[in-house]
């Protein structure tokens, strides 16, 4: 009987958070994924239509990828080992030595060519993490994080998604942490955490970031249907709704997550602003889910009353005004 | 692409059914609960991302069956069908194979197509996993994420 190696897999609903927090887990320490989330300041809010995704502009609603691995491979006692390669024999075959030296290793992958995935999903979109924690065989075991449970990968179909190419394309990248610190304690790192996130939101002379980049969406947003025409009107407002959903955040753009960091670190530090500031992001959470539906009513051409891109735009920046005032006090506590 | 077999479950925004489009996945998402507390729950996914996922494939199978008509016809090579069916573009595809995007677009033109030579062929064949033999011969197997 073969060696089955084994992996503390939980699922999660963001891959990034995700896979950081199964890692660590892995070593020893006990975090959710809402805390890796918010230390490693994944919440974010970006509109650049001049990069084009399937044609459409890109809209994000969280940091760039590999933002919350970079933050928590600066934090005092964690040692991130972190690769790219450009062949990809070699990629494999280093794989291969860090799994056989018994880490769990983080790849960057494209979810086009990955076969597990439920094909609705599978789109070129090369920015997904995962975990493999062993080799039986041609598979490799794989944790993927948005999975409920761990999941198996024949060797070529990894290579091929390891370089995947176009947009963010991962060039093989693999990361693990090959010294974590002996007891971790969160709290030094939940001020740094938000300070992050809030400066991201509000603190950029770049108006398409942060909330003036929800304010921009809506003006853009508001002359779609004049501009585009109803048709890629549609389009465009569909995937703004798709990004906004990217797999399992619940509706609201990575909202809700950050808000549940919020109410964790406000029990960690006894602090009750950081509660009213979670209640409060959840509420700008819920004018996202609003936004989404009302959205998607347009898409299928089944509006009921009052919904139209005017509208829309108001609910953009209704939300925009929810943020900014939920930033602005977390700003002032976290200095 | 073929109906999705799934979950029919109401649609709070729409009224209506509408099938699972994960393949039954139940994906872990945030939302809060009564008291207004955040928490981690599984289900398949909320309706309205679900709802533009599926516009988003059904705008890919029109371009996949626009590609079909075009190739049926004589317009341009199976290439283009098969770029197509794997939602790539001339500069996706010229990624991949390694080749300047200039080359993939005459690639797509059946005279040219017609007189490419085997070691060409074998990267597209390579890339989209059928036989040089489906490439010359213009057959249209169903992209990857279909098979199997």
């Amino acid at each position: 009987m073969e060696y089955e190696p084994t992996f503390p897999h939980r699922q999660s609903a963001h891959c990034e958070s995700g896979v950081v927090a199964n890692l660590i887990r892995q070593r020893g320490i006990e975090i959710s994924e809402a805390m890796a989330f918010g230390i490693g300041r994944g919440l974010f809010f970006g509109y650049f239509p001049f990069i084009r995704i399937n044609g459409l502009p890109l809209v994000t609603y969280r940091s760039v990828a590999g933002q919350i691995i970079r933050q928590f491979s600066r934090l005092p006692g964690f040692t991130l080992q972190r690769q790219t390669f450009r062949d990809r024999d070699r990629a494999m075959g280093e794989l291969d030595a860090v799994l056989a030296a018994g880490h769990p290793v983080g790849l960057q992958t494209g979810v086009f060519w990955l076969p597990y995935f439920p094909r609705a999903l599978r789109f070129h979109f090369n920015a997904h993490n995962l975990v493999v924690y062993g080799k039986q065989g041609e598979d490799y075991l794989v944790s993927d994080p948005v999975f409920p449970a761990p999941v198996r990968c024949a060797a070529p179909d990894l290579a091929r998604a390891r370089f995947a190419s176009g947009a963010l394309a991962p060039r093989g990248k693999m990361y693990y942490f090959a010294a974590t610190p002996e007891h971790f304690d969160c709290r030094p790192h939940l001020r740094s955490g938000i300070r992050g996130v809030c400066r991201a939101m509000l603190g950029s002379r770049f108006p398409l970031i942060g909330t003036r980049g929800i304010r921009f969406l809506a003006g853009r947003l508001e002359r779609w249907p004049a501009r585009l025409g109803r048709e890629r009107a549609i389009l465009h407002l569909g995937h703004v709704v798709r990004m906004q959903e990217e797999i399992g955040t619940g509706g609201a753009g990575f909202r809700f997550m950050f808000a549940a960091f919020l109410q964790e670190s406000a029990e960690m530090l006894r602090e009750q602003l950081l509660q009213d500031s979670s209640a409060a992001l959840v509420a700008a959470g819920d004018l996202w889910r609003d936004f989404a539906a009302m959205a998607t009513r347009i898409c299928k051409e089944r509006t009921r009353p009052g919904d139209s891109y005017d509208e829309l735009a108001g609910l953009l920046r209704s939300c925009a005004d929810r943020e900014e005032s939920v930033f602005r006090t977390l700003n002032r506590w976290a200095g | 692409m073929a109906e999705h077999g799934g979950f029919p479950s109401a649609d709070p925004m729409t009224d209506e059914a509408e099938p699972d489009i994960n393949d039954g996945l139940r994906i872990v998402s945030y939302s809060t609960n009564r008291e207004g507390r955040c928490i981690r729950h599984q289900d398949h996914g909320w309706q309205p991302v679900n709802i533009v996922n599926r516009q988003a494939w059904q705008e890919i199978e029109k371009s996949i069956g626009a590609s079909k008509k075009k190739v049926a016809v004589g317009s341009v090579s199976c290439l283009h069908y098969y770029m197509t069916a794997h939602q790539m573009t001339p500069a996706l595809l010229a990624r991949y194979t390694g080749q300047s995007s200039w080359l993939v677009r005459l690639h797509l033109v059946p005279f040219i197509y017609k007189r490419l030579g085997r070691a060409t062929l074998q990267k597209y064949a390579e890339l989209f996993q059928v036989s040089i033999a489906d490439l010359t011969g213009g057959e249209l197997r169903p992209p990857i994420y279909c098979r199997g």
